[in-house]
This record gives C-alpha cells, structure tokens and sequence, in this order.
C-alpha cells in the first residue's frame, strides 16, 4: 500500500469510525426506569423496523450513553430533557418545559447530529421524597416546608445527584436545607430502602418511581422550581433515521402516550413485584394496542 | 441458564463487543508499532535522550489506567470521544515495550556485526533495514507481544468510560450481579489475549529460526 | 611532497578523543601500491586507531590522510568504505546472512548483475579455501573459526578492492588453523597484487606475511622496516620485539 492511502486509512481509523453492525441497537442506562424504557423502546421500534433488534443496556450513566450514540455503539436511548441539557450540553439550568426541550432539540440536531423526539408523556424529575408517616407528622407537603426541619433530617442521596450541577448543591442553596450531616452517598437501588430502614429521612428519588406508592412514601412539591424539567425524550441517531426513516414515524406515534402512572406502575412491577422487565413491557404494549 | 446457553443466545452481541474490542487493540497496536519503533531507532542513534524518553513512557506506565482515562477526559478533541479516548490511552501503554524493545534490540547488535557493516560501506539507511532490524526483530516483536497482552487487558476497563468492547459485559454483569455476563465478557477477553500472545509467540520463534 | 605511486598517505596526522587524550601524533607514513604493510605494535600504540582512518572509521584531528591521492575528507566516504576491504578479527559475519549472501554483500550493494555476482562469489571461495557447494548455504554459527575468519576475507575481497585493511584478522585462531591461514595468505599476496594494511601485535606474523614493517609505539611511528633490516635494527624500540622473537625460537629449537 503506498504512503497516501495507508496514511488516509490511518486517518480514518483515527476519526473512530468502526464498521457497524446492521442492527437497531437500543441502549439504555443501568436502573429499573431506563430498564423498561429500553424495552418499551426495543419491543415498540422492533415492530416497525425489519432489522433485528440488539439491546445494550445497564451503561453506566448519562455520558456513556452518549458516547454510545455518537459513536454508533447505539442507535437510541431515552433521556431526561433535564440532564440533556445540563449534563452533555453544559448549558444553565432552566425550569420551562417547552424552552428546555426545544433548547436540547436544537443544539442536539446541531452539535451532534441526533435527532430529539417528543416526550414520552412523563416528567421523571428529581422527587424529594419522605416516609408517609413522617410527612404527615411533621406536616410537610413541599420542599420549604421540609427547610425549616432540615437540621433534623438525614438525606440519602445518589452519586450523580450528588455531582451534578443541577443536583445537591443548588436545592440545598435554594431551599436553604442545613441538614446535620453530609449527605450519605449510595447505589439509587439502596435509597429506598435505606428510607424504609430509617437509616436516613429523606432521600432524592425521582418522581416515577414505583417504590413510592408501594411503600406510603410522599413527594415532597418543588414549590420554588428548583429542579429542571425531567422529560423523558427519545434520542435517534441521524443516519439510523435516514436509514429507517419509519422508526421516526414510530417514535412520534409513541410521544405523549406514557403517563407518569404507567411509569410508576411498571417501575413497581419490576421493583416491588421483581418481574423480568421485557415481560412488563410486553404486557403493557398488550393491553395498549392503540399505540400502533 | 447455563453459560453457554447465555452465549449462544447472546451470540450477536457478543461478536459486536469483541469485534469493538478488536478494534480498539488493533488500532492502538498500530499506533503504538507505528510511534514507537521509529522511536526506539531513533534512542539508538540518540543515547543521550535515553533517560527522557524511556523516563517519560515509564511514568505513562506508572499511571493507573482508569486515572489516565480520566485525566484525558478533559482535553478538546480526544474527550469528546470515548473511543478516541481510550485509544489514545492504550496506545501510551503500549508504548513503553515497544520502545524499549526496539532500542535494547538494536542496540544489542553485536559490535564486530556493526564495524563490519559500516566498513564496508553500507548507509545508515542499509544499515537499518539490513542489519539492525534483522537482527533485533526477535526481540522487537517480543516487546510488541508483551504491549499486545497489556493493551487487550487495559482496553476492558475503557468501557467504563463508554469506550465499548468487552469490559462492557463486565461492567454489566458487576451491576445486575449476574455472573454469566461477566463471565460473557471476561472469558472472551482472557482468551482474546492468550491468543494473542501465543500467535505472536509462533512469530517470534519463525523469526529466531529464520536469522538462526 | 605527496608520493604518486602511494596507494594511501598520512600527512602529519594526529587523532586526539574527548578534546586532549591524544592516540596518534605527527604520523607520516607512506604505504606503496601493492605492498603488505605491517602495522606492528603493542596494545594501545595506535596501530587499529591509525588503521580505521583509512575508511575513515575514524576523522583525524588534524593532518591528512590521502587514498588513491585524494584526501578522505573528500571522497564520498560511502564510495571510499566499498572501495576498500575490511576484515577483523571476530571477522563480523551477518549471522542472519548464509556465507553465500554475507559474501556476495558489496556486489549487491554496488549493483553487480545476478550471474557475475554468483561466479564472484564461488570464485573467492574458492581462492579462501571453501568449496562453494559444501559452504554457500552455510550458516556463521555452523562454521568453526577459521572457517569464519575465511569467509570474512572472501566478503572483504569479494568486490576486488584494490586496498584490503586487515585488523588482527587470525589473532583469535589456534596455532595450527593460524598457520594454515598465514600461509594460504602468503600465496594469496601473490596472486592478487593488493595493497594490504595489516594491523598485529605478533613479531613472527609481521615478519613472515610483510613486505614491509612499520612500528608503532604510543601513538608515534617509530620505523619502517623490512623484515630483514627489523631483525639486524639496534633501535631502541625494535630491540623488545627481536628478544622476544629470539626467545620463542629458542623455546622452539630447545623443544626440537
């Protein structure tokens, strides 16, 4: 091979394009929510689409998912508009609905040439959430209520709440939570049942988990507006769609039709009733055939 | 379910995550040959830079992979992608073999062999391609068998960082507490690399019998 | 004046390392065309060091060095090195080359044609005493000493140099394979009429296989001599060398 070709070769092994496989990859992160996301993505796109399907999921987080996509790893994945828009694209937290999905649409189509399409019908946003029975004790219905206790309280927090901008420190700088201790870090499967154990008085949940109905938790209300729009939005590769254009068509099709109480309900399937997430889906999309 | 009942029915999945990790050692083994023998040929016409460079590729060496990942992530261009990333990464790990190799093979050219060649009128550039690489291909291709095993076992960690391969089956597995993913993932790898290094041994020893 | 029928000429030449450790001072030292010129000295006197100036392996510091009535700084030192034989005394075969290719190096390099690379070779095996057939593909790890030091002087002559430089070349053989080597050398001269700079510290090899002996001693040239005015000299520096030489005869004819 002469210099030239062996150097563009080169070049082109550099930009990171690996040869793909011909299958519709749907990624998803590594908890129960994404989980049946991924499967209500897979099983859904799965009748509209003649390839078969491949399923990455349990990625660890937001930026490997991200990574996934742009590097053609996976073809979608379902992201919060919140964290598209603070976490990957680095931009200031805002709490408008409508200007937040249209901000992360626009840049996302932009910088990275993934197409954004409408919500799923849910707002996963962050959920302050309390055991039923201290919340009525106490008398706490929303998150300046629970300031003027908070130097009584022990907060339970996941790493990336922890981490992230639009996380702990702006609700505790907002609210004015003073809480006794350092929050304790752990596994968001553990929150709840460190909850349930007393081993901590409130924890950052999110808003759809099933565990909350199951165990009489209460939600605390983001009165002020701290927490930005959390709504779930699929995410496609642009060639995916030029190359299957029908799963766009599918995926506007499916925007607006999930509830928060179908996500709650499945969420708790899985986590309350430990039934196999491809299962759930599965009979979810039965008794919803007005979907397709 | 039996492992390798998982692993037929993961069949395709399990062909893409070693297909990327293929990909991920291969590209970073051309690298690193492509960078760091003309490096090592350089350090033997060049003593004096012996303790910088060789210095440098050690404390590259010394950095714990998964630091290294995220000490890079952070640059322009190479952060923005994982893969890139991961890459650069492996390729510096990689490196430290392949440099020291070519340079101690080179330079382990006997001396009469070297006086003789160039009395005899060979150019620097005869003398390279004649001689020294000849004689210390044994050991060259023995430093890029070592930096090949190294970079197949680094590169499963790149998946944490959302670089693909087989780490991902591992991670996985570690976060459903399922030992057949893990499994899924590990076994290929290991296998992945003693491959790897017995093919490479197969060559190191047709090289020796060829140059006797 | 340079010397027109010298085949090389030093001029005043001085080599000096690391800025003040001088090897060689004010050498001046004609070698005629087509004579044996012994470089006969002790470990350290410079005869190796005034040797590989000719090829230039080595730059003066100072003087000059003429091959061929040009001075080396001026010939291509790449045309002067295939120009000139080189054989030492580990003799430096490829060990990855078989006898066949280590010989026939120079004509490659010098782009000879296939066939006359080939003849040229069997040829100068055969006047080194290896039979083509039995040796071509032969490798320097299957060859006993003498053997290798043979085919290090079939490759130095190979592109028939006019000049052969020879450092030492039998000083690692046995008694007996050194002997024989001295003696095919000495019919060697005959036939082929080369010029030869022949670098060694053994009084006996010097006197047997030189035309013409020149004695070196700290980096000075202290003589030059043929054989026969060497023996007769009274000189001071010669003087060692005669007495050692008488006394291994002794040994020798007391033995007999």
């Amino acid at each position: 091979m002469d210099r030239r070709s062996f150097l563009s070769a080169l070049a082109l092994l550099l930009s990171g394009c690996m040869p793909k496989s011909s299958a519709l990859a749907v990624g998803s992160k590594n908890f129960t929510e994404q989980l049946v996301l991924g499967e209500l993505l897979a099983q859904y796109l799965g009748r509209f689409t003649p390839l078969p399907v491949d399923k990455r999921f349990y990625l660890a987080g937001s930026y490997i998912c991200h990574q996934a996509l742009l590097a053609g790893r996976i073809d979608t994945y379902v992201e919060y508009t919140g964290t598209a828009l603070v976490a990957i694209l680095k931009e200031k937290p805002a709490s408008d609905h409508a200007a937040v999905f249209n901000t992360v649409k626009d840049l996302y189509s932009r910088r990275f040439g993934l197409e954004v399409f409408p919500s799923l019908g849910f707002d996963n946003t962050f959920a302050m959430v309390m055991r039923g029975s201290d919340a009525r004790g106490l008398r706490l219905k929303t998150l300046s209520d629970a300031a003027a206790v908070s130097s009584h309280l022990r907060l339970g927090v996941g790493y990336e709440f922890l981490e992230r901008p639009d996380g702990y420190k702006g609700l505790a700088s907002k609210y004015g939570l003073k809480f006794a201790e350092a929050p304790r870090v752990m596994d968001l499967g553990l929150l709840y049942r460190a909850l349930q154990n007393n081993q901590v008085d409130i924890v950052a949940g999110s808003n759809t988990d099933g565990l909350i109905a199951a165990l009489d938790l209460v939600v605390l209300e983001d009165d002020q507006h701290y927490f930005p729009p959390y709504d779930a939005v699929p995410i496609v590769r642009r060639a995916t769609i030029d190359r299957q254009p029908e799963i766009a068509a599918a995926l506007k099709r499916l925007g607006g039709r999930i509830s928060a109480n179908d996500m709650r309900r499945m969420n708790y399937a899985v986590d309350g009733e430990k039934k196999d997430a491809a299962a759930v889906v599965k009979d979810f999309l039965a008794r919803n055939t007005s979907l397709f | 379910m039996a492992l390798p009942d998982f692993i037929v029915a993961h069949k395709r999945e399990m062909l893409t995550l070693t297909g990327e990790h293929l990909w991920l050692v291969g590209v970073s083994m051309l690298l690193a040959i492509a960078i760091g023998v003309p490096l090592g040929i350089f350090l033997s016409r060049r003593p004096a830079w012996k303790s910088l460079i060789l210095g440098a590729n050690n404390i590259m060496q010394t950095i714990p992979s998964l630091a290294l990942f995220g000490l890079l992530l952070p640059l322009p261009w190479i952060g923005a992608r994982a893969d890139r990333l991961a890459i650069l990464a492996l390729t510096l790990y990689a490196l430290l073999p392949v440099v020291r190799n070519t340079y101690t093979g080179i330079a382990g050219v006997d001396a009469p062999v070297r006086e003789a060649a160039i009395a005899m009128g060979l150019t620097q550039r005869q003398l390279l391609w004649q001689v020294e690489l000849p004689l210390a291909s044994n050991v060259i291709v023995a430093g890029i068998r070592t930096a090949t095993v190294i970079t197949v076992g680094v590169a499963t960690i790149a998946a944490a960082i959302g670089a693909g391969g087989l780490g991902e089956f591992i991670f996985r597995g570690l976060a459903m507490v399922d030992n057949n993913v893990i499994l899924a993932g590990a076994i290929p790898a290991a296998l992945m690399a003693l491959s790897a290094d017995f093919v490479l041994g197969l060559i190191q020893r047709s090289l020796v019998r060829t140059h006797h | 004046m340079t010397d027109s029928s010298a085949a090389i000429e030093f001029v005043d030449v001085t080599y000096r390392i690391n800025g003040n450790r001088t090897l060689i001072s004010g050498l001046n030292l004609s070698v005629r065309r087509g004579e044996t010129l012994m470089l006969l000295g002790r470990s350290g006197s410079g005869k190796t060091t005034t040797l590989k100036l000719i090829n230039r392996l080595l730059a003066q510091s100072a003087g000059k060095v003429l091959v061929d009535g040009r001075s080396t700084a001026v010939w291509d030192v790449i045309r002067l090195r295939r120009h000139i034989g080189y054989a030492i005394q580990e003799a430096g075969l490829f060990p990855h080359y078989n006898v066949q290719n280590n010989v026939a190096l120079v004509p490659r390099l010098e782009r000879w044609e296939a066939a006359r690379i080939a003849a040229r070779v069997r040829e100068v095996l055969q006047l080194v005493g290896l039979p083509y057939d039995e040796f071509a593909d032969r490798y320097p790890d299957q060859l006993s000493g003498g053997q290798r030091q043979r085919v290090g002087l079939a490759r130095a002559l190979a592109a028939d140099p006019q000049i052969l430089l020879m450092d030492e070349p039998f000083g690692a053989l046995d008694p007996i394979t050194r002997g024989e080597i001295q003696h095919e050398f000495m019919q060697l001269k005959k036939t082929l009429q080369k010029t030869v700079v022949f670098v060694t510290h053994d009084v006996a090899e010097a006197l047997m296989l030189g035309d013409r002996i020149a004695l070196m001693d700290s980096g000075k040239l202290k003589g030059v001599f043929l054989p026969a005015e060497f023996l007769r000299s009274t000189d001071d520096s010669v003087l060692p060398y005669i007495s050692a030489f008488r006394a291994s005869q002794q040994i020798l004819n007391s033995g007999a």
